[in-house]
């Protein structure tokens, strides 16, 4: 069923599965500035919207995911090897049935092992009213860190949490090693299955986190697609300062055409409110970047999208100028649900042609994906 | 005739159509989910124009992005100017930015599919 051109294919499928696990995940690897932690807060703050119902657990994700991600901010040069992959920031959240998962990830130098460990004991030993003493102790005494206060930043993460902090420390080289960190906000108390709760999904983190790395994937989001989160992707490759401004422009109509066929056109099996499910992730491949994104649709309209997408591959350069003139002044189809201009300007722009995948998932709907080179 | 301003949105352009002054202009983004409804006053503004236009039109782009939903109205307005420029002088200002090519390959291909001026200006 699969094209030949669609790469990743396997990950795309890993993705799928993670999909109808989980009712929202976001993942960003590499550089972090204001402007991508903003991206991610109004992204996740989207989904939080549309799913949270408790205002309280609402506050508590955005303040751990601010925390954390100054947290990154702050960190990532901490080490000298800023050139391998190995050492890109990174940002996770993934929200599975009612339990959120918020986990940051930085390269720091050995060195540093020892004072951080020794921190979050300290943190992990107090209960709730010695961390609320802990924090203004720390607060008046000023005892920051030369970068501004993690310190408190990890009190402040635990006490919003309700629950211990975990951490590991994976080595990358004979100097450096990644420090993950990851909290598990809830408003029950889980202490008694905790530990293992929070190990197994450490575990999964850094099991996805290899798979990115190797991959070289630079974001996956899995939530609603609505023009809101839409700008808040968009945001997120603004913000990607890597690529070169006409790299930059390219990448950005390209996700806007991707993603706008997706609320658009996509369809919606769990009714969920606020927008239908759909996946985007951005993966790097010899200096090229591969887009891939992916929602269900009826199975009644898949025929109809595999077929314009072939059509649109097979045209030559001449005749996909003239296809494309000829729907840009046809207005017949404006309120029709087929595919015109958007599959054809996702080809004329990026210069390949459109990768697409497709998996039947029962009689009703079928997941569809499509890749972009660019 | 009235004028009418649209301050811009995230995703959606500045418009500026003041006839006393002689001033059209779209202008920022142009990505909203439904184009139609958002370019439908526009293109009344436009039709209501033509009847009535000054001695000389520019009409500027000065759009940062678009999606193709966005570029199939702007197509419905470069038409209606395409009518009014068979008896006045109508002149498109199309701008785009130094490194987005794509912009500028926009504006060439709506130059070739409608009659009417264009003047191409570079924003660096």
């Amino acid at each position: 069923m699969a094209t030949t051109e669609f790469e990743n294919l396997k990950f795309s499928l890993s993705l799928f599965d993670a999909m109808q696990k989980d009712n929202l995940s976001y993942v960003y690897r590499g550089f972090f500035n204001q402007q991508i932690t903003d991206s991610i807060l109004s992204l996740t703050e989207v989904n939080l919207q549309t799913e949270e119902q408790s205002s309280k657990m609402k506050k508590r994700v955005y303040a751990i995911m601010v925390e954390g991600l100054q947290n990154i901010t702050r960190h990532q040069n901490d080490t000298a090897n800023k050139n391998i992959q190995s050492t890109h920031g990174l940002f996770i959240i993934k929200r599975n049935e009612d339990k959120y998962y918020i986990t940051t990830g930085n390269a720091t130098d050995k060195k540093s092992i020892p004072v951080i460990t020794k921190l979050i004991e300290k943190i992990n030993s107090l209960d709730k009213d010695e961390l609320k003493v802990y924090y203004k102790q720390v607060l008046n005494e000023g005892e920051l860190s030369d970068k501004g206060g993690a310190g408190l930043g990890l009190i402040d993460m635990a006490r919003k949490s309700g629950n211990k902090l975990s951490y590991r420390f994976i080595d990358i080289n004979e100097n450096d090693t990644y420090f993950y960190l990851h909290t598990i906000p809830t408003l029950k108390d889980l202490s008694t299955d905790f530990n293992k709760v929070a190990k197994d999904s450490l575990d999964n983190i850094v099991e996805i986190h290899n798979t990115l790395n190797k991959e070289d994937i630079r974001l996956i989001y899995n939530g609603v697609m609505n023009q809101e989160s839409l700008k808040g992707l968009l945001q997120t490759i603004e913000g990607h300062l890597s690529d070169s401004a006409d790299q930059k422009n390219k990448m950005f109509y390209i996700v806007m055409e991707m993603l706008q066929n997706i609320v658009k056109h996509a369809s919606n099996p769990n009714n969920e409110e606020g927008g239908n499910p759909g996946i985007f992730f951005i993966s790097e491949n010899n200096g090229k970047h591969l887009l891939t994104a992916g929602n269900y649709m009826k199975n009644e309209h898949v025929k109809e999208l595999n077929d314009k997408i072939k059509y649109v591959n097979n045209l030559s350069d001449k005749e996909m100028d003239d296809y494309y003139n000829h729907s840009l002044f046809d207005f017949e189809i404006d309120d029709s649900k087929k595919a015109g201009l958007g599959i054809i300007d996702l080809r004329l722009k990026s210069g390949n042609k459109i990768g697409h995948f497709l998996k039947e998932i029962d009689n009703n709907y079928t997941f569809f994906s499509l890749q972009i080179q660019i | 005739m009235e004028k009418l301003i649209i301050e811009k949105t995230s995703d959606t352009p500045k418009v500026i159509l003041d006839y006393d002054n002689g001033k059209i202009e779209i202008s920022e983004r142009s990505l909203p989910e439904n184009a139609i409804d958002f370019y439908a006053p526009v293109i009344d503004w436009f039709n209501d124009y033509s009847k009535n236009p000054n001695s000389d039109t520019v009409v500027e782009f000065k759009l940062e992005y678009f999606n193709t939903s966005s570029a199939k109205q702007i197509a419905k307005i470069l038409l209606l100017l395409q009518k009014l420029a068979e008896n006045n002088n109508v002149l498109i200002k199309w701008y785009y930015s130094s490194s987005d090519s794509d912009m500028h390959s926009s504006g060439i291909r709506y130059s070739k599919l409608v009659k009417v001026n264009f003047e191409f200006i570079e924003i660096k």
